[in-house]
Formats: C-alpha cells, sequence, structure tokens
C-alpha cells in the first residue's frame, strides 16, 4: 500500500469533526462487529462471548484496514429479549451472523407486567461489553456505549411481531415496554459514565425496528419519538458530548419527522442506510455528521471494482455534507467478505476522501 | 337460495374486515356465508382472498405497514378457518393447483417478511407448503420433491444467512431444473438474486405472487418450446 501520509492522527481526526473542521481526509468507520474475529481466526461467537479477543481482532483489523475508531463496537451492551429474562445463544452455524434468540421473555400480554428491571451492571452481556469498554479505555480509545433504540428494545423484548400487532389493537403493552426499555438503557448508561466519566462515553445507538420496511411514520412519531427525545434529554443530562445514531434500512418517510424534532445535540454522528440518499440526508440535517452509505451486501458478494464505485460516488456526495462526513456501511459490517472488498473502502477513502 | 345481492354483501363484508383487519366480523362473516348456503369456495375467492389483495396495494402504496398486514392476515385466517373445511375436495384442488414451498434459510430467524409472503400466496389460492425459519438447506430440495411444488421461495435477512441462498438453489435445481426458485429478503437485490441463479425476485410480499406467476409463464412457455 502507497498512501498518501495522513495529516491527522486518528484522534485528531475524531476531535475535528466534533469542532465542525475539515479532518485531513474522510474519516472511514466500519460497523462492524463480526468481521474482524474471523480475520483474526477466531470464530464469530467471540464476539458476543470474549471482550480481549474482540477487542483485540478490532483493534489489530482497524489498524489493517485504517478504520477510525466511529463507531468502534463489540456489541450492543443491552439486548432486550436477553436482558429481560429471555434466552439468547450467541451464532454458531455458518450462516448465523448475529445473536440467536431462543426465546422472548414476553410471551403473552400478561408477562408485560410481571417484567422487572434487569440489573444494570450484570444482566445479559452486560459485564463483557463493560470489559470490552475498559480495554477502549486502556488504549485511549473513545469508550463506545451501544445500545438499540427504546422502540427497538421495546420490540426485541417481546419479538417483532407480537409488538407490531399491539402498537395497533394494544398500543399501552407497547407504551409499556418502550418506558421499561428507556429505563433499563439509561440505567446501563448510567453505569457506563459512571465508570469513564461522561467525557469519554460516546453513545451510539440503533434503530432498525423504526424503519418504515415495519412501521409507518405515523407509528414513528407516536411511539418511537417520544422516547428518543426522552433518551436525548437524559444523554445530555448526564453531560456526554458525542452521539451517534444509526438510522437502519429504510427511513425515508421518517426524516422529516426526526429532522423536526431534532432532539440530539449537534453535531451529532447519524448513520444512514442504503436506501437514503446521501444528499437527501445532509439537506435534511445538515449541522449533523452524515455517515454511510455502502450497501453491505455489495460488500459481500460485489467485485472490489463494485465496492470502490459505490465508495467513490458516496465521498463526492458525502464530502459536500455541510456537517461533515464518515464513509462506512450502511448497515452492520458483513461477516465474511472478501478482504480485497474491505480494502476496495480504504483505497476510496485514499483515493478520494481527502480535503483540500 | 340466497340472493345475488345478499352474496355480494357478504362479500363485500369479508373483504372489508380484512381490509379494516377485523377478525370477529371475519368470522362472523364466514358463518354467516355457510348458514345461508354460499359457496364457501366464492367466500374465500371474492371476499377473504379480494380483501387481502386489496391489502397488498395498500402495503405497496405505502399506506400500510408491517402491523397492519399482520393484522390483515390474522382476520383472513380467522375466516379461513371457518370456511376451508367445508371446501368440496374437487374445488380444494382447483384452488390450489399451484404449489409453493417456502422457508428462511438457515442460520436466520427472521421470518416476519417470510409469513406476509405466505399470506399472499395464500390469499391468491396457492398451496403453501412452510418449512418456517432457519431450515436446514436440504430440506427445501426434499419438501418440492415431496409435494411436487412448481416453485420454491426461499428468504434471508442477513448478509452471512444469504450465502445459503446460492447452495439451495444449486441443490434444487440439481433435482429438477423446472422448478421455478423465487428469492427475497433484505440484503437480496435482483442482481443478487439473478447471479445466485434464482429465476424470479419480489422485493416486498406484496410483489411476489405476481412474480410467481411470470416465474410460471416462463417455465411454461420453456416447456412447450
Amino acid at each position: 500500500m502507497h498512501f498518501k501520509q495522513d495529516r491527522m492522527t486518528v484522534k485528531e481526526r475524531i476531535n475535528a469533526l466534533f469542532q465542525n473542521i475539515k479532518p485531513d481526509r474522510v474519516p472511514l468507520g466500519s460497523l462492524s462487529i463480526g468481521f474482524q474475529l474471523i480475520n483474526c481466526g477466531y470464530a464469530l461467537g467471540d464476539a458476543y462471548e470474549n471482550a480481549e479477543k474482540s477487542f483485540w481482532a478490532t483493534k489489530w483489523t482497524a489498524e489493517q484496514y485504517g478504520w477510525d475508531p466511529i463507531s468502534q463496537l463489540s456489541m450492543t451492551a443491552v439486548f432486550g429479549a436477553e436482558d429481560f429474562g429471555g434466552r439468547v445463544r450467541a451464532p454458531k452455524s455458518v450462516y448465523e451472523g448475529a445473536l440467536v434468540v431462543e426465546s422472548y421473555p414476553v410471551q403473552d400480554e400478561k408477562d408485560v407486567d410481571r417484567l422487572t428491571m434487569p440489573d444494570p451492571k450484570t444482566a445479559g452481556r452486560i459485564p463483557i461489553a463493560m470489559r470490552f469498554a475498559q480495554l477502549q479505555a486502556e488504549h485511549d480509545l473513545p469508550v463506545f456505549f451501544a445500545s438499540r433504540s427504546p422502540f427497538t428494545l421495546a420490540a426485541d423484548i417481546s419479538g417483532v411481531a407480537p409488538f407490531c400487532r399491539w402498537l395497533l389493537k394494544k398500543p399501552e403493552l407497547c407504551e409499556r415496554l418502550i418506558d421499561l426499555a428507556l429505563e433499563h438503557i439509561t440505567n446501563v448508561l448510567r453505569y457506563w459514565v459512571e465508570t469513564f466519566g461522561s467525557e469519554r462515553v460516546f453513545a451510539w445507538m440503533i434503530a432498525p425496528t423504526e424503519s418504515n420496511q415495519v412501521i409507518s411514520p405515523r407509528h414513528f412519531a407516536k411511539y418511537a419519538i417520544p422516547s428518543l427525545v426522552e433518551y436525548q434529554k437524559r444523554i445530555q443530562a448526564m453531560g456526554i458530548k458525542r452521539f451517534g445514531f444509526h438510522i437502519c434500512g429504510e427511513q425515508n418517510l421518517n426524516l422529516p419527522i426526526l429532522s423536526e424534532v431534532l432532539p440530539w445535540k449537534h453535531p451529532s454522528v447519524l448513520s444512514f442506510g442504503h436506501e437514503v440518499d446521501l444528499d437527501v440526508a445532509a439537506k435534511y440535517f445538515p449541522q449533523d455528521i452524515i455517515y454511510g452509505n455502502i450497501e453491505p451486501a455489495v460488500i459481500q458478494t460485489g467485485s472490489p471494482e463494485d465496492v470502490y464505485r459505490l465508495c467513490k460516488l458516496a465521498i463526492e456526495k458525502g464530502k459536500k455534507a455541510p456537517g461533515g462526513f464518515v464513509l462506512g456501511p450502511s448497515c452492520g459490517f458483513p461477516i465474511t467478505p472478501p478482504p480485497i472488498n474491505v480494502y476496495a473502502m480504504t483505497k476510496a477513502v485514499h483515493d478520494f476522501g481527502w480535503y483540500e | 337460495m340466497v340472493s345475488k345481492e345478499r352474496t355480494q354483501e357478504i362479500f363485500k363484508g369479508l373483504s372489508q374486515a380484512v381490509i379494516s383487519y377485523n377478525e370477529e366480523t371475519s368470522v362472523e362473516l364466514s358463518k354467516q356465508a355457510l348458514e345461508e348456503g354460499i359457496d364457501p369456495y366464492d367466500a374465500v375467492m371474492n371476499g377473504l382472498a379480494a380483501g387481502m389483495q386489496r391489502v397488498g396495494e395498500l402495503y405497496a402504496e405505502s399506506y400500510y405497514f408491517v402491523p397492519e398486514l399482520l393484522l390483515c392476515s390474522d382476520a383472513l385466517y380467522a375466516g379461513l378457518n371457518i370456511l376451508q373445511p367445508h371446501i368440496k375436495t374437487k374445488e380444494k384442488e382447483f384452488s390450489t393447483k399451484e404449489q409453493i414451498v417456502i422457508g428462511v434459510v438457515e442460520g436466520d430467524i427472521h421470518d416476519i417478511g417470510k409469513n406476509l409472503v405466505k399470506v399472499m400466496f395464500e390469499a391468491a389460492g396457492w398451496s403453501v407448503h412452510d418449512l418456517g425459519k432457519s431450515v436446514k438447506l436440504e430440506r427445501f430440495a426434499e419438501e418440492q420433491l415431496k409435494t411436487n411444488s412448481e416453485i420454491v421461495a426461499i428468504s434471508a435477512l442477513m448478509t452471512t444467512s444469504m450465502l445459503a441462498i446460492p447452495k439451495v438453489i444449486e441443490m434444487v435445481k440439481a433435482q429438477n431444473p423446472n422448478v421455478g426458485l423465487l428469492v427475497g429478503g433484505a440484503p437480496i437485490t435482483r442482481d443478487i438474486a439473478m447471479a445466485y441463479g434464482a429465476d424470479g425476485y419480489a422485493g416486498d410480499a406484496s410483489s411476489a405472487v405476481q412474480e410467481a406467476y411470470r416465474i410460471l409463464q416462463c417455465l411454461r412457455n420453456k416447456k412447450n418450446r
């Protein structure tokens, strides 16, 4: 590799983004949880069960491909199904790409009232995520706290299909689950802040169930937005300065609603699915850092030329975003892409991503 | 003998019960249809199924989303459970002349989309052999052989599980090259589906049935040449 020498350190580049200063070049994000484990010869399940392996695999892979730590995740610290008492296991089969929910804590309506708040320090995989965060802190990296949105986490407690039915038939059950989810996320986030200090914590949120592939913008406004606003109030009250939001999948119909509410502090990182045009994203959110949006299926199944071409287009659009831009995948990084396709993203950033 | 007007009223009511996801009305009108001597097959096709077809259109128009679709399918099944046992065998055969095997591939437990596709096929009168979720790859070919289904529909929601799709296609085609393979799921595009060797691709539940008929037509044309 003969790339032009970076003029900023990784830390300087990320700091510049948040100060609304043009960095030396477009940062490269990864949204990767599993690829790095396979890349380093570990089992995918280690991403969810072994913080040390997960951390070192992430560190080495980030160095190999020039990934900037925005975001750098082991996994989401909170899992609705597992933390509230359901059964979840790490991926085993070659085709399993993430945690597998074997049973949900809520099987029927009556179970909703029986739910109790999980321990924010010991439930589910929180201790593993905390260990990963400690390693980030020890290595002077941003300490990420990754969670699902309250709405998505609520649907994870009951399963998406029952949750969707209740949205129309028994919305009070959904509201109760959303309240519980919000409290749980906040409690665990508070644990992160108490451990590392608010200055070091980078809160990252993922919201797939809000996508318009699942719910209407009407339901998004009515049920997802209030908890999102409340979560932001709490994040800001805790003194957290950095926030990233993966607006997962097709959310074009939700964007006008989100852009009117704008509950987060600016700039925040807003990561978009490939279904959202980056120009459209930048127009709706000019004060924020736009992140995206290379389709994971292309990284997984396309040629390096395909990936490189998509990255070039994304960089050309993204560099015009007034709030800044990070090149990255449009959703979770694929687990087993051809390594040359991963390199194609790095090459594109170095070929087209420099700010003059 | 029930009047034409009354028959139409029941059909319209059943259709509306599905569209407005009203399970109780669907059950009630299905019972009334039987009591009043309306042909249960006609009640299914002109009432419940017609309603579900409209639901598919509303989904395609982004007026309905997954919650609405799930409840509409509940209303459809509530009526079907009443009417289907009374459909005469000959009509059953007629109504289920097309058969499809459907499932989510091994390693993937996301089955909402697959279930919505299933209900669209059932509403269109197909016989659906649902293998469920996280289905062992060889099960698709086995079930196709057992049922002699013309179409096998395969879905995946993850970039890991989508890698199983070409393997399933290969297994099914090796066994019977005249079977149509229909592919769908969030990470899949038409280009990827074609590269995997599929005969068709559906981006959502509302377009799957139409795509299956297109595949069938192509296969039949090929056979007649």
